[in-house]
């Protein structure tokens, strides 16, 4: 097999996702079960069309998700620990297993207790079901942790400060993204933030978290599930919806990737590796991109992804998300859903889900004019990154 | 209020006891070409010797980067906020964290500044910057 063939081979052709709530009344196995039932009937298929699984990194197995499906026969199945760069990842590894022939058809799932884990009810014992924490459990428990360095916007801080200081990085970039998020949530039914407004006097009171981000730099933490369906581009054209081609991807990591301090460049991350490979895969360049889905945890990780993608000079994204560049409408429509920020935190799955939506026309209110091509990132970890072109079927 | 005291294992223990026994900051230091190395590793991301020893350094540093938290899981954290945490390049290079009494407000990247251990347990230091002034 020529590598190169495998880039344009396949597609998205089934997209499911729950509500993004403040607690579920569901447990976490179903809200995965829930998405991925949707998905497959999306793509128009049963669930023993499917015959690879890529489950979430931790909460519940391949196995499980089989059974419980009734996939009768699994020929593949990964995991794929990256974080929240995973689920954008999967889509790498899915492709490459459809182009080898190893599997036909690929369910991508991922869902999680993201907010009630943390807040769990009285009268209702919280899930004993975990993420797999990756490089990240070891190094914040006995590194991090004992400094007073617990959470992920703390550790993200470590550079984040000094990316904002080397640069001066104003704070009115960071709040054009958060703000672009919510008034897209406002068009989105499912979205967590949808009927709250957000103004730039609500950004600059809200209080800090660990200086650079704010409370509105912060992503909301959501219950919820999403899934997709990968199979070859010929299968693809023969099903329910216009296929939307994986045109390219890639996965990068920091170096090293399971710690933060040590990095000889503390601003390149994991996606200034992945970005020019995904780019010279899907045979297209940034300014080609109609859609972006840029992974939004914290408002800064955002302009450090604009700029690894070439949209922006080092520290220069302030001008890139500036006067409505990034709302729909603008040049470069971002986050049309509401993103991690506004919509709920999903992985950066959610940002596939709408990708697929944004290519198929069927994005609603949202719908960029003529999308064909979009870019998603994913992010996670101590910075890995992953990203994924999806484009029209020509 | 205490702060977490994390019991590590495998090259970090060896690390922690490292600089109990000699009673100061320790750094591991690569057996063939030299450099200074942290975290520990196993093999020398220069020239992947896996000859290393720790050795004890001057303590004296800058500072890289830095975190002001306003908010914290730790209950013992959570009476200090706001606190720094100093992500600190000792002049022999390699970079570690340190906790500090120094006020947020009179952190900056680049201020020049010494480290010492203060020992928590049989099993970990906590590296500080006390405040000069
Ligand atoms: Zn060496």
């Amino acid at each position: 097999m020529i590598p190169a063939d495998i880039w344009g081979s396949t597609a998205i052709v089934g997209v499911g996702e729950t509500d993004y709530v403040r607690g579920s009344d569901r447990h976490i196995c179903d809200l995965i079960l829930d998405a991925s039932v949707e998905a497959i009937a999306d793509a128009g298929l049963s669930p023993s069309d499917v015959n690879g699984v890529i489950p979430p990194p931790g909460y519940m197995s391949t196995e499980e998700i089989a059974a419980n499906l009734g996939i009768p026969d699994v020929a593949y199945h990964v995991s794929v620990p990256m974080g929240g760069a995973s689920p954008t990842a999967s889509l790498q590894s899915a492709t490459m297993a459809i182009a080898c022939g190893v599997a036909d058809t690929v369910l991508v799932c991922m869902g999680w207790n993201g907010y009630s884990a943390l807040r769990p009810k009285a009268d209702k014992p919280p899930s004993r079901r975990q993420m797999n924490t990756g490089p990240m459990g070891e190094t914040v428990r006995n590194a991090y942790a004992p400094y007073g360095l617990m959470s992920a916007a703390q550790h993200y801080s470590l550079y984040l400060r000094r990316y904002v200081e080397m640069y001066n990085v104003p704070e009115e970039a960071a709040a054009a993204v958060a703000m672009a998020c919510r008034n897209h949530a406002h068009l989105n039914d499912k979205a967590l933030m949808r009927g709250r407004p957000l103004t730039l006097e609500d950004y600059r009171e809200s209080p800090y978290i660990a200086e650079p981000l704010r409370k509105f730099d912060c992503c909301v933490e959501t219950d919820c599930a999403t899934a997709v369906v990968v199979t070859s581009l010929e299968r693809a054209r023969d099903l329910a919806h216009p296929a939307v081609v994986y045109l390219g991807g890639a996965e990068g990591h920091p170096s090293p990737a399971d710690e933060i301090a040590s990095r000889d460049n503390i601003l390149e991350l994991g996606i200034h590796r992945a970005a020019p490979r995904a780019f010279e895969r899907a045979g297209v360049t940034p300014h080609d991109i109609d859609v972006l889905e840029i992974y939004d945890c914290f408002t800064y990780v955002v302009l450090l992804q604009l700029e690894a993608l070439g949209y922006a000079e080092p520290g220069g994204a302030a001008d890139f998300v500036a006067d409505g560049n990034i709302e729909l409408g603008g040049k470069h429509p971002m986050n049309t859903h509401g993103g991690l920020l506004s919509q709920g935190h999903c992985w950066g799955l959610n940002h596939v889900v709408e990708a697929t939506r944004q290519i198929r026309g069927a994005a609603g209110k949202a719908q960029v004019e003529n999308a064909e091509l979009a870019l998603v990132t994913g992010y996670g970890d101590f910075g890995d990154g992953s990203v994924a072109i999806l484009g029209v079927d020509r | 209020m205490t702060t977490f005291l994390p019991t590590p294992e495998w090259l970090l223990l060896d690390w922690n006891h490292a600089c109990i026994a000699a009673d100061t900051l320790c750094i591991q230091r690569c057996g063939d070409c030299g450099q200074w190395r942290h975290p520990p590793r196993r093999l020398c991301p220069s020239c992947y010797s896996a000859q290393s020893s720790y050795q004890a350094v001057s303590g004296r540093g800058s500072v890289y980067s830095f975190v002001v938290s306003h908010r914290s899981r730790d209950l013992g954290w959570q009476e200090q906020v706001p606190y720094a945490t100093l992500l600190v390049e000792l002049e022999e290079g390699a970079r570690v964290l340190a906790a500090t009494s120094i006020s947020p407000d009179r952190v900056s990247i680049g201020q020049q500044l010494n480290l010492r251990i203060a020992i928590r347990s049989d099993d970990f230091v906590l590296l500080w910057a006390d405040d000069p002034s």
